[in-house]
């Protein structure tokens, strides 16, 4: 419980910490003289990899390895605890490094929805239902041995190793986008005032370029989606009704046949 | 040994995609309890999307935000599945008492 704990302000500390560093990070962009082409110059000599995320010195290598840390001790938490709570909050820790990692990956938005909607509505939820549960659980794990459980252990571990095996290796196949940050997207702008059509660059992955694409291409999926979370919404309810409210008291969970 | 703790890419993000997705697995097939067989669901549908998001980071155009859509779709879609599911062991405990997916074998009689 300790240890969630330590690894949830470590992980609150460290999603403060990035985004400044990613905004302190020099974006190479076409207006700063002699900007791009000279880092991109230095960074193809000394690394001859092709597909570096961050080049500039070895602190975002640092901090990717932290957030995977923070992402995976997280996890494991989540399979290994047998306390509920403990799970749940390992559950939030992995979800703070996974938001950290999607900042990294320059989805700005995404890594506030991920810290909304799931570190804050989807786990408290989770917390809910724990407590109305308020049952420690006899048997956590299936009862398969002790030679099952190494066997499943080697055989997880394989996976990971042949996964890592294909996965490291991947390389973008355009060699000429993959050092730069994404370059800024040019959106046309609707209603500012008259004459020529007028564009506006903004930042990929901002707020603003993903609501572009989510309210164009992407409309009917949203618009399905909350036709979902609608239906959602009325089936948990009606699925978690007691069956018959006159006859006890709802707060006391199982009176009910 | 250098190159890979340095030289950060993408494989990277890949590869720690694969593995939360492979302990969400492990969490489904090993766990008992419904709650946390859901909590590795939810760890499994975030490590399809730190995928997709890689992916799109990868080619980086403005062709490539509908990735960013398509991950705010499946965050949507695993918000549905949480309540839902949620409700279904709410009512499943105010019937039985436990939670346990092996002692609910009722439908196998």
């Amino acid at each position: 419980m300790k240890i969630s704990a330590f690894l949830i302000a470590l992980g609150l500390v460290l999603g403060i910490a990035t985004p400044a560093i990613v905004a302190a990070q020099p974006v190479p962009t076409a207006e700063r003289p002699g900007g791009a082409k000279e880092v991109r110059a230095v960074v193809e000599k000394t690394h001859p990899h092709d597909d570096i995320v961050e080049s500039h010195g070895k602190g975002m290598a640092i901090l990717f390895w932290i957030f995977a840390a923070v992402c995976i001790t997280g996890a494991v938490f989540v399979v290994t605890r047998r306390n509920l709570i403990a799970a749940v909050m390992g559950m939030v820790g992995s979800f703070i490094g996974i938001a950290a990692v999607y900042m990294m990956l320059y989805a700005q938005f995404l890594a506030v929805i991920q810290m909304l909607v799931y570190a804050g509505a989807i786990m408290v939820l989770f917390v809910f239902v724990i407590m109305i549960l308020n049952r420690p659980e006899d048997e956590p794990v299936a009862p398969t041995g002790r030679a099952g459980q190494v066997l499943g252990g080697v055989a997880i571990l394989y996976l990971i190793g042949r996964l890592a095996m294909i996965l490291i290796n991947v390389t973008l196949p355009n060699k000429a986008m993959a050092l730069a940050a994404p370059a800024a997207i040019n959106l046309p702008v609707f209603g500012a005032g008259s004459g020529a059509p007028v564009s506006e660059a903004v930042g990929w992955g901002t707020v603003k370029a993903v609501g572009t694409d989510l309210f164009g291409g992407g409309l009917f999926p949203f618009e399905a989606i909350s036709i979902l979370l609608l239906v959602a919404v009325v089936g948990a309810i009606a699925i978690a009704r007691p069956l018959h409210p006159h006859d006890g008291t709802d707060a006391d969970p199982g009176v009910h046949p | 040994m250098n190159d890979l703790l340095f030289d950060v890419g993408y494989g990277h993000f890949l590869v720690l995609a694969a593995v939360l997705f492979l302990i969400g697995v492990a969490g489904v097939l090993v766990r008992r309890n419904a709650l946390i067989i859901l909590m590795s669901v939810e760890l499994m549908l975030n490590a399809a999307n730190m995928t997709l998001l890689t992916f799109s980071r990868m080619w980086g155009d403005q062709s490539a935000l509908a990735a960013h859509t398509f991950a705010l779709i499946v965050i949507g879609v695993a918000a549905a599945e949480a309540s839902v599911g949620l409700a279904i062991v709410v009512a499943v405990f105010r019937g039985r008492r436990n939670v346990d997916v092996d002692k609910l074998t009722t439908l196998r009689h």
